[in-house]
């Protein structure tokens, strides 16, 4: 039984259509990516799922049927820009959030010592959030998400404005959650704490669904798509290839779809100013799926428009 | 019902703990009275004080001497409780002017020969003093008795009215029109009004802008329904209001105890009956228009800066009678004010204003409260249409064309 099913949903205000035709199911135990560029419709598809908004059209099911306000308490919601009150203490906003979610209050101040001290922030709760750190704020938005213990935990860029270090400490709390049985819903552009942690992921582009499904499958699916080269000369301009990027002194061609590896090496193998010193087709990573899935739509919108 | 409470509670509490709550409760409105009522009393004092020793006293208490040349020959004589060292007549503009060279005197007045004729006077200065005024009140009382050769009468040609009473057939409020309360009073409780209804509901504006700019509407819509959380702030800011008025309230019966005289005058000032319970309706009505409305410009509005400038025009209404304040004092029963206290918009200010005078008839306080009742349903109503979802989370620019929109779109 999935936790959430979102299926053909549709949003528009006014002229302007958010979310096209987006379609994802999301189960019990799983870490779920919602990924897509900027624009793309991802936190119109969130506040449709959290009854936020009303979709036009579609089905949204979280708990196995319509969102009810109880169902609502077992939600915990972080939004990508940070929703405290400045102005507020951080104990008194946390407590406040928490009771709304139907903790009592006197629960909620004996929860709260304990993720405070976990997140380094128990010092501080007299302060107003506005004196925190960037970092301090987004871990508190992290209390007020996960201090009512919710079945289901929705975060936007969990990671934004977090040092390694918490960075890690974020990963290892959603991590727990996970285990812990809860559904986690994490939308972010930082693709490879997408490949650390999701399970499966649904890229939303244009308001469309046009990636769905296992992340290790996707990126079957993907494969001899990309080139690991080393050698000398300039590898960035080769037909065929969406994007190149050195790392550790070597190149990186992610390579459109009509593309391939075979054509590639001839091309390079004709060239005089390049030498090869190793050729190797690549499993491609997230990013070089998220850039080609993105890339190629444009072009085809664009293709479509002109 | 229980995360209203909770949204009722967080209002009082955070609006309470604002040091600008505090200084805009104390200060701001003492500020305002003593400039207003100040200038109002002593504009009235001026008027009252339009006789001889109204005149006189002025010009001794500062040991003045008004000096004049008289090329018309009309001053021949001066009045009896004049003193003489208060005038002082040069023979010619020469030797005034000589006199003002030596810095005897900052200015003199010059009568012409054809002053009777053409009504003109001459005054001449150092230089442009716009502070130091000359004092005409005093020549114009020398000239006025030599025209008519009597104090009386010179007295009643400047000021023919000061002893005007208005008796009215309609009923009257029984309270004695030289009891100072009786001008304080009315004025008071229009300043009161005005403040109470404007600073809460500025506070519900505040409070949604707030919200918004924080994002942190997007978690509380996830708790709570758009309207849910317009009612808690609603109810938890006019909690904060009825705190004020409290301090208010307070605030003005300490000063009464410590000023035994204001004490007995207001034991000899008479409030109509039910006076409070309708000045709990009409400030709860007043409120819930206003705070209704502010509350729809905080959710249209990207920020509490954008909001602000739109918030001149919903509070203009309740600004006339304040405006207009003159007419509530001299004509409480005029057409103006009636018509501005049967008014709607108007009515939370101007009936209580009117009230505080006394003599209102019964039937013209229902009919404000009535009318006031059904644009504040009507108002709340179109308000919570804009309390929506998408309108609290756009950061959008609130314009006329996108209010005009919203219009449409709620109904």
């Amino acid at each position: 039984m999935s936790t959430v099913l979102i299926s053909s949903v549709r949003k528009s205000f006014g002229r302007v259509e958010a979310v096209k035709d987006v379609s994802f199911e999301v189960f019990p135990g799983e870490i779920f990516g919602l990924l897509g560029p900027n624009g793309a419709g991802k936190t119109t598809t969130i506040r449709m799922m959290l009854d936020i908004f009303e979709p036009d059209g579609g089905q949204v099911s979280v708990f196995d049927g319509r969102i009810t306000e109880a169902k609502k308490q077992r939600i915990g919601y972080m939004p990508e820009d940070r929703g405290l009150y400045k102005d507020l203490q951080l104990e008194q906003t946390l407590v406040f959030l928490a009771t709304l979610k139907g903790l009592a209050e006197s629960e909620a101040k004996s929860r709260l010592e304990g993720w405070l001290k976990r997140l380094d922030l128990y010092d501080h709760r007299q302060k107003k959030i506005q004196e925190l750190s960037k970092g301090m704020q987004q871990k508190a938005q992290l209390i007020a998400t996960l201090l009512h213990d919710p079945d289901l935990i929705v975060v936007d860029e969990p990671f934004s404005g977090l040092d390694p270090v918490n960075t890690r400490l974020v990963k290892d709390i959603i991590e727990e959650q996970r285990q812990a049985g809860k559904t986690i819903i994490m939308s972010t552009h930082q693709m490879y704490q997408v490949e650390a942690l999701c399970n499966r992921i649904v890229l939303i582009d244009n308001g469309r669904t046009v990636l769905y499904g296992e992340v290790s499958k996707i990126k079957r699916d993907f494969s001899g798509n990309a080139i690991l080269l080393e050698g000398h000369g300039d590898f960035s301009q080769v037909p065929g290839v969406l994007e190149a990027r050195r790392q550790n002194g070597a190149w990186h061609l992610a390579l459109g779809s009509d593309a391939n590896p075979q054509e590639i090496f001839r091309h390079l193998a004709r060239q005089d100013d390049v030498t090869i010193e190793r050729f190797e087709i690549a499993e491609p990573s997230l990013d070089d799926i998220f850039v080609r899935v993105v890339q190629e739509g444009k072009q085809s919108r664009e293709a479509d428009h002109a | 019902m229980h995360k209203i409470l909770l949204v009722v509670r967080h209002e009082i509490v955070t609006t309470l703990q604002k040091r600008s709550f505090w200084v805009m409760t104390i200060l701001f409105p003492a500020i305002i009275l003593v400039f207003n009522v100040g200038t109002q009393i002593l504009a009235r004092n001026s008027f009252s004080q339009e006789d001889v020793q109204g005149i006189l006293a002025g010009a001794v208490d500062q040991n003045e001497t008004i000096a004049y040349v008289d090329e018309s020959g009309l001053i021949k004589d001066r009045p009896a409780e004049l003193p003489a060292a208060m005038l002082h007549a040069f023979a010619d503009e020469a030797e005034a002017r000589a006199a003002l060279a030596a810095g005897d005197y900052d200015y003199f007045f010059l009568i012409p020969a054809d002053y009777v004729q053409s009504g003109r006077l001459i005054v001449i200065t150092t230089d442009f003093q716009p502070l130091n005024t000359p004092n005409e009140d005093l020549l114009s009382f020398v000239l006025a008795y030599n025209l008519t050769g009597d104090e009386a009468t010179a007295v009643a040609l400047l000021d023919p009215t000061r002893t005007m009473q208005v008796q009215a057939m309609a009923p009257q409020n029984s309270n004695d029109q030289s009891n100072p309360l009786a001008f304080f009073v009315p004025f008071a409780t229009m300043f009161i009004f005005f403040f109470l209804i404007s600073m809460s509901s500025g506070f519900m504006l505040q409070s949604v802008s707030r919200e918004k700019e924080n994002r942190t509407v997007e978690v509380l819509l996830l708790s709570l329904r758009p309207r849910e959380l317009m009612l808690g702030k609603v109810l938890g800011l006019s909690v904060v209001a009825l705190i004020q008025m409290v301090v208010w309230m307070g605030g003005s019966l300490v000063a009464l105890n410590r000023s035994q005289s204001l004490f007995a005058a207001m034991a000899g000032y008479t409030l109509p009956p039910g006076f409070i319970v309708y000045a709990l309706l009409f400030f709860a009505l007043g409120y819930l228009l206003y705070a209704s409305m502010m509350g729809a410009i905080g959710a249209l509005a990207p920020n509490a800066r954008e909001g602000g400038q739109f918030t001149f025009f919903v509070l203009l209404p309740l600004l006339i009678p304040l405006w207009l304040n003159v007419s509530f004092i001299q004509a409480p029963h005029g057409a103006l004010s009636t018509a501005l206290s049967l008014f709607p918009l108007t009515a939370p200010t101007a009936m209580m204003t009117r009230m505080a005078v006394g003599g209102v008839p019964t039937w013209q306080i229902f009919a404000s409260l009535g009318g006031l009742a059904v644009t504040t349903y009507l108002l709340v109503l179109l308000a919570a249409r804009f309390f929506r979802a998408d309108t609290l989370l756009s950061t959008s620019s609130i314009k006329w064309q996108n209010f005009i929109a919203e219009l449409r779109h709620s109904g």
